[in-house]
């Protein structure tokens, strides 16, 4: 499978075409943009049931995937995320794996693994969502933030990035969910909860958080009249 | 301090490098990421309870988060709430005045005082509150917009919408106004309410205006709960 990124920072899209026919691109629910008529596709809960529903109700992900696979060599297929932003490619080659932020998922190779992991009671009981897609195997792998996606390698001395930022890392760093600076801080300054993440390996966030956006918005709704 | 923009325009983000010791100060809410060894204090800024309570009725938050590099040198990213470029600028003798929601962070010493723009303004609805950033020593200060960021020339006078704007040289004489002759008029206008300046001096404008777009969209959004 070959692809190619396009308006990315602002309004990322995937082009993918498959080189023989079997080769299968996994798509978060509503993301398919275009694709070859000859290229079959398949909406199943990913996993069976089971695995379906942890999905939906820890990874906050859509119950269903859907699965593009190609009936003819170079047939194309076209995958952008719902809200503008950046699109990460990643190449996995089955020597690292890499934990997304539920909503993070956009595609992935059929040959990726996918598997939801709980972040921990902290994140989940302050109401973050922080729950975790596992992303393991062989294949290209796209992550989707709204905003641009900056990396950053982190080292012996960590790193510390706001929960509502966190696109995804690689599997292998420590991370564990905390306030920053005392408790005047999480409740007066307005930072919230951060991950802070010791170890050595990657780190993804997002330049931009939706909850702002929607905090921006929802003084501009009408208020609902009273009966 | 050395900071640097990336990902400009639409989701632009500042990376502030502190050298030991360094400070910035920055609006609450706007930290991304940064190195473990920054350590964040939040206050009421310099100028006590009067001054945090004045900026609440500036439209911005009480508190003000001061970032500090310890034990060796840190770096500090922030972003501004709204999709849009961010830029930093060198501060001036004069000093700047700043649209309260532009502003992201400024260097420790340079003193933020909130003005409010008077009572045309406040019963307006398009209030415009701004803040005066002003410095005896060089430093910078770091402003956000909603959407692009252009740099006029005023040269003389100049209108402008108050929903365009990002922040401007202190230099310049200011007036908000109706941007037609009668209220019913500046109204039916859809145009709010405009600043007018005079004098020489740059101003920062941002290429889209959040409550234009905050109307647009809000009156699609179901409506909330009393």
């Amino acid at each position: 499978m070959r692809y190619e990124l396009l308006d990315t920072p602002d309004f990322g899209m995937v082009r993918a075409g498959f080189d023989q026919p079997g080769e299968a691109l996994v798509v978060e629910s509503g993301a398919m943009v275009a694709r070859d008529s000859g290229v079959q596709m398949k909406t199943a809960m990913r996993g069976g049931l089971g695995s379906a529903l942890k999905r939906k109700v820890l990874g906050g992900e859509s119950f269903f995937q859907s699965t593009f696979t190609a009936t003819a060599p170079g047939q194309q297929i076209y995958v952008a995320p719902g809200a503008e932003g950046d699109v990460l490619p990643l190449e996995l080659d089955g020597s690292y794996g890499v934990l997304l932020h539920s909503g993070a998922f956009l595609a992935a190779a059929s040959t990726v693994n996918l598997d939801t992991k709980w972040g921990g009671a902290r994140g989940f009981f302050s109401g973050t969502g922080f729950f975790l897609l596992r992303c393991d195997g062989v294949g290209p792998l796209f992550a989707s933030s709204y905003g641009g996606i900056h990396a950053v390698d982190v080292g012996p001395e960590g790193y510390i990035c706001d929960n509502h930022h966190i696109v995804g890392f690689t599997q292998g760093l420590r991370y564990t969910v905390t306030k920053v600076g005392g408790l005047g801080s999480f409740f007066l300054g307005g930072e919230g909860l951060v991950c802070r993440f010791e170890g050595q390996g990657r780190l993804w966030m997002s330049t931009r958080n939706g909850r702002s956006l929607a905090a921006f918005l929802h003084p501009y709704r009408r208020v609902q009249a009273k009966n | 301090m050395q900071i640097d923009v990336g990902y400009r325009p639409a989701p632009a983000m500042a990376r502030v490098q502190l050298a030991a010791g360094e400070s910035i100060m920055a609006e609450t809410g706007a930290m991304v990421g940064m190195s473990t060894n920054v350590h964040i204090q939040t206050g009421m800024g310099k100028r006590g309870i009067m001054g945090g309570l004045k900026r609440v009725f500036g439209g911005e938050s009480f508190f003000q988060n001061t970032f500090t590099a310890q034990n060796g040198p840190g770096e500090l990213l922030l972003a501004h709430s709204l999709c849009g470029d961010i830029v930093p600028l060198e501060m001036t003798q004069a000093g700047f005045l700043i649209q309260s929601s532009s502003y992201i962070a400024s260097a420790p010493w340079v003193d933020i005082d909130t003005k409010v723009g008077g009572f045309k303004t406040f019963f307006g609805g398009e209030g415009l509150f701004v803040l005066k950033a002003t410095t005896t020593h060089p430093g910078q200060i770091l402003v956000g917009a909603f959407g692009g960021i252009q740099e006029l020339q005023c040269d003389g006078d100049l209108v402008i919408d108050t929903g365009h704007l990002v922040c401007w040289d202190a230099t310049l004489d200011y007036s908000v106004g109706k941007s037609a002759e009668g209220w019913i008029a500046t109204f039916l206008s859809g145009e709010g309410l405009v600043c007018h300046f005079r004098g020489q001096g740059r101003i920062w404008i941002q290429t889209r205006n959040p409550s234009e777009y905050g109307g647009l969209v809000g009156r699609m959004l179901p409506p909330r709960k009393r």
